[in-house]
């Protein structure tokens, strides 16, 4: 009995300790809600570069960024994140609002177009997705499709899919169309969608990767995603093509990863020092290239063939504070219709 | 029993698993209590409470003639059988639902209730099993002698009714707090919203957590209302008595229905604990593109090398939080057993953080921790520990209440008697003989700490595990790398019991 306590306690120092050493004190902490396995390359070589002990820390998915922007928020009174780069632009915009963030006027963010900037250089974006439809090609023809409503178009009933607009980029983009459309038409549009989704005539799926997927595997027509999860869907040699709807007419939306720094960030310099590294043409180049095949939000960033960059298609223009600064009550409004 | 040792013991819980619950529970608002709106939410609760019932009854259905079979009858590989039964329940629900929709177009909310009903099935199984096995024989041997097999399963089922619809309402309550199996599964078709999307949606949308507490409350009671009745019933009703002279029921001969029934329960057991593994194994080996064993072998290297790091830290975590929960338990279990006039009060409290939705549990912790004087603490893996320990330990505690309730309090008066003071009694007296609970129970805490994602989520310690780094490669599609590492985790998760199985004689006995 003796010698088996003596063990218990020789397994509990060790884990104490092991457990003790699993908080060593970094050099730069960074809240990260791009894809980790698009981040980790950039922060690997970063980290190399610097000879820093750069702690990560990740999204999931499932929370759609929310989780570090709730993080970031919650710690405000002892913070640990020193820079925070988020894959959209909402939950930026919120903090800068309510004062979380600290103004820093990279000098890599002066070839920024003005609409990705905050006037109070409390945010920049950066490396953008589009919003597009990721159509299969066996099951339908991609001119048929062109419009931000053709999910409504009742040749396609049951075979059309999109994210619930409760989180993430689909509830970004739902959100936008209420500012650029006419009053009421969004609105409109979101009701049909309830409506179609509760008669089994559209599906609404648990994220734009798994609207991907649905599209990929057959299983529907098209639906609306990222340009990220199209690529992954294109690489996989899924039988898919992307369109950019709404040329002409709205455009498409184009969604920014945004970086900032949180107000009372630990160590400002290092952050600082990072957010000029993270602007640069050099990392937007990167995201250009990599699997997530991000669409630099500059002119002559190099970009492989298949990623579009700007001029090749119309954006959708709108103001991404405003949409920001909407963003809650519109949540409210969707949870209302969709979750009843 | 010493009030300060049962002191220390309720402190360490209070904080740990309940102060969470508390820090959050002090931030709602009135005005969001008010905002609450009660049409929606109550058509909302009526969907989950539908979904509830369907996952119990499906439980119920499946795995209270399977828990008796492999109690008390002559099932061909019963001991094997008890031991995979365990598979589905131990199983991340989003992972199983997963393998299950690779095998069917089956959607909407009756596919979600069969997923749900699978994979708590085993906990009705274990339940009955359980309360079969402490039948007096001279009950069963009157049955029979009356009206032969026929009756002696009219009996017995008379006798365990009570624990099996206890435990389905178990099976209730995990069904009803789960929403990313009822989103993932009715994502063609139909969508089946329920109340748990609710509170998530509102965390997720909002820049502070008021709102999702408050949303949460309906949820809290509703699992309430189930989970403490379901563990009263369970806790009096040990069919048996100490004071008697209890006989072990015989097993019952199945006669000619031993290898039709022996094939049938295989078949479901197969079908829910081997399916989803098999699944996995496919898609690691290449999948749709065609399997090749070299292709798994590759998978399986390839995870494991991505996947060390987070695997070591899950491994690190689960198992800190199993050894944290042991001694707390031990005192609080013990004491809630032998309280009667608490029973009701301290197990409505221990069960609390089961009840609370997990995303709230991390906010909890984050809004608790977080703060100067703890700030080395909250930048530790400790904190991964407490996390994991606050969520889990109830099940730790009420697995020890209930191993104590049915231990002989004599033999503990016999020690005081000798005059062994409370300390001594505890560990020299009641803790090897609750040996094998306790080692049990820190078995499932260890499994559960290993697959728990939700609170995870928030928390900085926790989020290098393995199930964070699986559920984010997982966004991109099912390859093989993400089936591997799926695969890696359900070998961690499965790897406790398996070891149990095959090297320990006792039963393990970890049930609250």
């Amino acid at each position: 009995m003796r010698a088996l306590h003596q063990r218990l306690a020789k397994l509990c120092a060790a884990l104490g300790l092991a457990l003790a050493s699993c908080g060593s004190d970094p050099d730069l902490v960074v809240y990260c809600s791009l894809d980790q396995e698009f981040a980790e390359p950039l922060m690997r070589e970063y980290q190399e570069r610097t000879g820093l002990d750069i702690r990560v820390e990740y999204d999931v998915e499932a929370n759609k960024n929310v989780g570090l922007a709730l993080r970031v928020r919650e710690e405000a009174a002892r913070p640990r994140c020193d820079v925070f780069w988020s894959n959209e632009f909402a939950m930026v915009v919120a903090l800068a609002e309510d004062g979380l963030l600290e103004a820093y006027d990279s000098p890599s963010a002066a070839s920024l177009p003005p609409e990705m900037k905050d006037p109070g250089h409390r945010w920049h974006g950066f490396a953008a997705r589009a919003r597009v439809y990721i159509v299969n090609t066996n099951l339908v023809d991609p001119a048929e499709i062109d419009s931000w409503d053709d999910l409504l178009d009742p040749r396609h009933a049951g075979k059309v899919a999109m994210a619930r607009p409760l989180a993430g980029t689909t509830l970004t983009h739902m959100a936008a169309l209420h500012e650029v459309l006419a009053p009421g038409e969004a609105r409109r549009f979101l009701e049909s969608v309830e409506r179609l989704s509760r008669e089994g005539r559209l599906n609404l799926a648990n994220g734009n990767a798994h609207v991907m997927r649905l599209v990929s595997e057959g299983q529907c027509a098209f639906g609306w995603t990222d340009t990220d999860d199209f690529h992954v869907a294109l690489e996989k040699g899924a039988p898919v093509q992307a369109v950019y709807p709404d040329q002409g007419g709205i455009g498409t939306m184009l969604i920014p990863n945004t970086i900032c720094i949180p107000a009372s960030a630990p160590r400002k310099d290092a952050a600082r020092r990072f957010v000029d590294w993270a602007l640069s043409e050099e990392v937007e180049a990167r995201l250009a290239a990599s699997r997530s095949a991000q669409i630099p939000v500059r002119r002559g960033v190099a970009r492989p063939a298949h990623v579009k960059g700007p001029g090749e298609f119309e954006p959708m223009r709108y103001d991404l504070r405003a949409v920001g600064l909407s963003i809650r009550a519109r949540a409210a409004e969707f949870q209302e219709l969709f979750l009843k | 029993m010493s009030r300060w040792l049962v002191l220390v013991a309720a402190s360490c819980f209070a904080l740990v698993a309940l102060g969470p619950t508390v820090a959050m529970a002090l931030r709602v608002q009135v005005a969001d209590l008010a905002a609450l709106d009660l049409a929606r939410g109550a058509g909302l609760l009526w969907r989950t409470a539908q979904l509830g019932l369907g996952a119990a009854t499906i439980a119920l259905v499946l795995g209270a003639p399977l828990g008796w079979l492999l109690s008390r009858s002559n099932l061909v590989g019963a001991q094997a059988l008890r031991a995979l039964v365990l598979v589905p329940l131990l199983l991340p629900p989003l992972v199983l639902a997963m393998s299950c929709m690779g095998w069917t177009t089956w959607r909407g909310g009756l596919a979600t209730a069969a997923i749900m009903g699978v994979g708590t099935y085993p906990l009705v199984a274990l339940y009955v099993a359980r309360a079969a096995e402490r039948i007096d024989a001279r009950r069963s041997d009157a049955a029979r002698l009356a009206g032969g097999l026929a009756a002696v399963a009219r009996v017995e089922w008379a006798l365990v009714r009570p624990v099996a619809l206890a435990s389905a309402g178990f099976a209730f309550a995990f069904a009803v707090n789960d929403f990313a199996v009822v989103d993932y599964v009715s994502s063609l078709g139909p969508k089946h919203p329920v109340y748990a999307d609710d509170i998530f949606a509102s965390w997720r949308s909002g820049n502070d957590t008021s709102k999702a507490v408050a949303a949460a409350w309906p949820l809290v009671a509703l699992t309430l209302l189930v989970v403490v009745p379901a563990l009263l019933v369970v806790r009096r009703s040990p069919l048996f008595s100490f004071e008697g002279d209890f006989r072990a029921p015989s097993r019952v001969d199945l006669g000619a229905w031993r290898w039709p029934l022996s094939l049938l329960m295989w078949s479901v057991v197969a079908a829910t604990a081997l399916a989803p593994l098999a699944r996995l194994s496919w898609e690691a080996g290449g999948g749709a593109r065609g399997f090749e064993l070299a292709t798994l072998g590759q998978s399986l290297s390839k995870a494991l090398a991505n996947g060390r790091a987070n695997l070591q830290a899950s491994l690190l975590f689960a198992l800190g939080a199993a050894l944290f929960c042991l001694p707390v338990a031990l005192v609080l279990g013990h004491a809630l057993a032998r309280s009667r006039r608490l029973l009701a009060l301290g197990t409505t409290l221990v069960v609390l953080p089961l009840c609370v939705p997990p995303i709230l549990h991390g906010v909890g912790n984050l809004a608790l921790w977080n703060r100067p004087e703890t700030a080395a603490l909250y930048d530790s893996g400790w904190m991964a520990v407490l996390l994991q320990a606050g969520r889990y330990a109830p099940l730790l505690v009420l697995g020890v209440a209930a191993a104590t309730a049915a231990t002989d309090r004599r033999i503990e008066e016999s020690a005081r008697l000798a005059g062994a003071g409370p300390a001594r009694t505890l560990y020299g007296i009641v803790a090897p003989l609750l040996a094998s609970p306790l080692a049990g129970g820190a078995m499932v805490v260890f499994v559960f700490a290993l697959r728990e994602l939700d609170a995870a989520i928030l928390v900085p310690a926790a989020n290098g595990t393995a199930l964070f780094r699986l559920y984010n490669a997982v966004h991109f599609g099912r390859d093989e790398m993400v089936a591997a590492l799926a695969l890696w985790i359900c070998f961690f998760v499965l790897l406790p019991g398996a070891l149990w199985s095959l090297f320990s004689k006792r039963n393990m006995g970890a049930l609250p």
